[in-house]
């Protein structure tokens, strides 16, 4: 059984395969894409694979399937054998691309298979997760992330794993002793140390550092009880991704066991998404307390532009708005606030600019940006002239269907007006015709009068002829 | 001569399908407000009881029924599933049994005649296999007969151990603590076993009795779609 280390997936780029069965007539010189996703309609018959299922071949067993499939690699029953998965892989693989683009379902598949539906249903799932079967490439944008993130997971490549997981484990090992800290430990942040209490007491730290360069940080109130805006963050990334299944939101959240999560979540208030925010504010104070610049009240944040903010709130948290939010933060931490400030002022200028299409979307991230940079007045008034430009834009593009429908309906009435004067041409001419017809019918009945006439006159003078 | 049967005579067996993977058939027969929804798969009884839900919704999805029939399929899966753990905790006597297992199944357009022999005590032998094999030897090309295949022959299976078990517990009852030859009486006296003494005696030959030779080969007829008709017309009065 070969083993190949699988592709940390990056870009997400899809590359269409070949059928190595002949039987197929889809066969498909494989290529590899441009970064942008072509839309599967375009050529039924090629199948797309994401790039990070690239290890996949017919005949051999990849690790990815050893540790996420256990069951069939561990000898633990005779007929759950490395064999027996490659028949049900393989055939559902080979059912699938037979009935493409058509998905196909675990019901589809679970009934043609000889074998327990379980086991079925477990080979299922991970092809589905990889993206071996039922992929298109229009869904690739959010379910890729979580791809990534398996992909990482079972590659166990700890390079590919996002920022915040490294800033997470700056949480606490000691760079004295090797131990994991707990209770209280020391950080100095000229140096990047981080030591616990006891090295610090012990002046276990190199020459030339001061004792008082050393900031304490208390750690058993916040690892163990509190929630760090990152895990809250996580938490509720997880959740919308993974719904009710804890067992998977908990790894995703590291460090914190399922019933935490659970009554975490429950615990978040969903009316008051600010909070959120306002925990965000706290992170950046620490950011900037060595600056020692002061944050203004995290309240100031306004409150009534906070209910677009809780619809959009959610949403944006599994899209590209963290880093964004880092980034700002960051900016202001390196730059000092009103450079931030302006910054972020001007992103948003040239974002709704740029962005039609998605003018309220960018609009309320924007708002959330300017509210990132911690200022509370200038705050507020960034977001009103962000939502006045906005509201702006509506107007517009209602001015311009306006207008088209407009013309539409000249359009429509120009048609009406010259078939009415058609229909009273027609109507002239009858008028005309009918006349005509009037007048034979007047000549026809002087004629008849005039034969009469002549007749009873003839009869007449023949009667006094004969008399 | 008791000595033959001594050496065939195994110990009382925990209930378990004598497959090498103890997986147990189930059978779904649910009607709810007007629509059927018939089915029959293989269950592993090692999994974790949320699967049942969890396989319940997924085909309710699939086959887009009413979302009522989550609850039923879960339910029904779960009563089968009991009913067998309810019998995992009793002795069975396997006994020297040699059964004949008969298939006579239709399944969409496939028609499938057959009977073989198949020996209860190997705890290693897999339906599965056989069925897949079956399948491909044949020349089936419906892939829905190697589940049907599997499935009926795994019922057929789980019957006989269900009457081992009653047996045995009809057995300890009567004869309270004696041994040996008993046991070997019990099992031949089901009547369907074969007698293996009989058969590999030195008298007898391997070779089957030609009036036995059409009884033993497998038939598959594929059928059109009117026959398919009248056939389900044919069961559908049947059932009533």
């Amino acid at each position: 059984m070969a083993m190949k280390a699988p592709d940390s997936g990056g870009s997400g780029e899809i590359l269409p395969i070949t059928h190595s069965l002949s039987e197929t007539t889809s066969g498909v010189a494989a290529a590899s894409h441009s970064p942008q996703p072509p839309s599967s309609s375009s050529d039924i018959d090629t199948i797309y694979v994401p790039s990070y299922s690239r290890w996949f071949s017919w005949t051999d067993i990849n690790g990815c399937e050893v540790r996420s499939l256990p069951e069939f690699f561990d000898s633990r029953s005779s007929s759950k054998n490395p064999k027996f998965y490659l028949y049900l892989r393989n055939s559902i693989i080979k059912q699938y691309r037979d009935d493409h683009p058509r998905k196909i379902s675990f019901t589809d598949v679970r009934r043609t298979l000889v074998s327990d539906v379980v086991s079925i249903r477990r080979v299922f799932d991970f092809l589905d997760s990889w993206g071996l079967i039922n992929y298109t490439s229009s869904a690739s944008a959010k379910p890729l992330k979580w791809d990534e993130k398996e992909a990482g997971k079972s590659a166990g490549d700890a390079a590919s794993e996002p920022s915040t997981t490294v800033k997470e484990t700056a949480k606490r090992i000691c760079n004295g002793c090797k131990s994991i800290c707990s209770i209280a430990c020391f950080a100095c942040d000229k140096y990047d140390l981080t030591l616990c209490a006891r090295c610090y007491v012990r002046s276990n730290y190199r020459v030339g550092i001061n004792s008082s360069e050393f900031k304490r940080v208390e750690i058993s109130e916040e690892s163990k009880i509190q929630w760090s805006e990152k895990e809250i963050l996580l938490l509720l990334e997880a959740v919308m991704h993974y719904g009710d299944d804890w067992k998977k939101v908990a790894p995703h959240v590291t460090g914190r066991t399922e019933k935490d999560c659970v009554s975490q979540f429950v615990k978040l208030p969903f009316g008051e998404q600010f909070v959120k925010e306002s925990d965000f504010e706290d992170g950046l104070e620490a950011f900037d307390q060595i600056k020692g610049s002061a944050i203004p009240e995290s309240e100031g944040i306004d409150k009534d532009g906070s209910s677009p903010n809780k619809r959009m709130k959610l949403t944006p948290l599994a899209d590209a708005s963290n880093p964004i939010m880092a980034q700002a933060a960051f900016l202001s931490a390196l730059a000092g606030t009103k450079v931030a400030e302006a910054a972020a002022r001007a992103a948003v200028t040239a974002l709704s600019d740029v962005d039609e299409a998605d003018k309220n979307a960018s609009g309320d991230s924007n708002r959330q940006e300017t509210n990132a940079a911690p200022s509370g007045e200038t705050t507020r008034n960034d977001s009103e002239r962000a939502w006045a430009d906005a509201k702006s834009l509506i107007e517009k593009e209602e001015q311009e269907v306006e207008v088209a429908i407009k013309e539409t309906v000249e359009v429509e009435m120009k048609k009406i007006r010259d078939r009415i004067v058609h229909f009273e041409k027609l109507d002239l001419e009858m008028e005309r015709s009918r006349k005509q017809l009037e007048e034979m019918k007047n000549l026809l009945f002087v004629d008849q009068l005039n034969i009469f006439f002549h007749t009873r006159k003839a009869r007449t003078s023949e009667d006094r002829v004969e008399c | 001569m008791k000595s033959l049967v001594s050496t065939g005579w195994k110990g009382p067996v925990k209930f378990r399908m004598p497959t090498a993977e103890n997986l147990v058939p189930i059978r779904l027969d649910i009607q709810f407000e007007g629509q059927r929804y018939k089915d029959a798969f293989t269950w592993n009884p090692s999994d974790p009881d949320n699967e049942v839900v969890i396989f319940a919704k997924r085909t309710v999805k699939d086959l887009k029924l009413p979302y009522a029939f989550v609850t039923q399929i879960a339910q029904s899966i779960q009563s089968q599933l009991s009913d067998f753990r309810a019998y995992e905790g009793q002795d069975m006597y396997t006994g020297e049994k040699i059964i004949p297992i008969k298939l006579d199944l239709r399944v969409n357009h496939t028609l499938i005649k057959d009977q073989f022999l198949w020996d209860l005590n190997n705890f290693e032998s897999d339906p599965e296999e056989f069925a897949r094999t079956l399948c491909k030897d044949l020349g089936v090309e419906d892939p829905e007969v190697g589940p049907a295949v599997a499935f009926a022959i795994r019922e057929q299976l789980y019957e006989i151990a269900i009457q081992s078990v009653a047996s045995a517990r009809e057995s300890r009852l009567s004869k309270k603590g004696r041994r040996g030859s008993d046991h070997g009486s019990a099992s031949k006296a089901s009547g369907l076993s074969m007698d293996l003494m009989k058969l590999f005696s030195f008298k007898s030959s391997v070779v089957r009795k030609r009036k036995d030779l059409d009884v033993y080969e497998p038939v598959v007829d594929l059928l059109t779609s009117e026959e398919v008709d009248a056939l389900e017309a044919r069961e559908e009065r049947h059932a009533r």
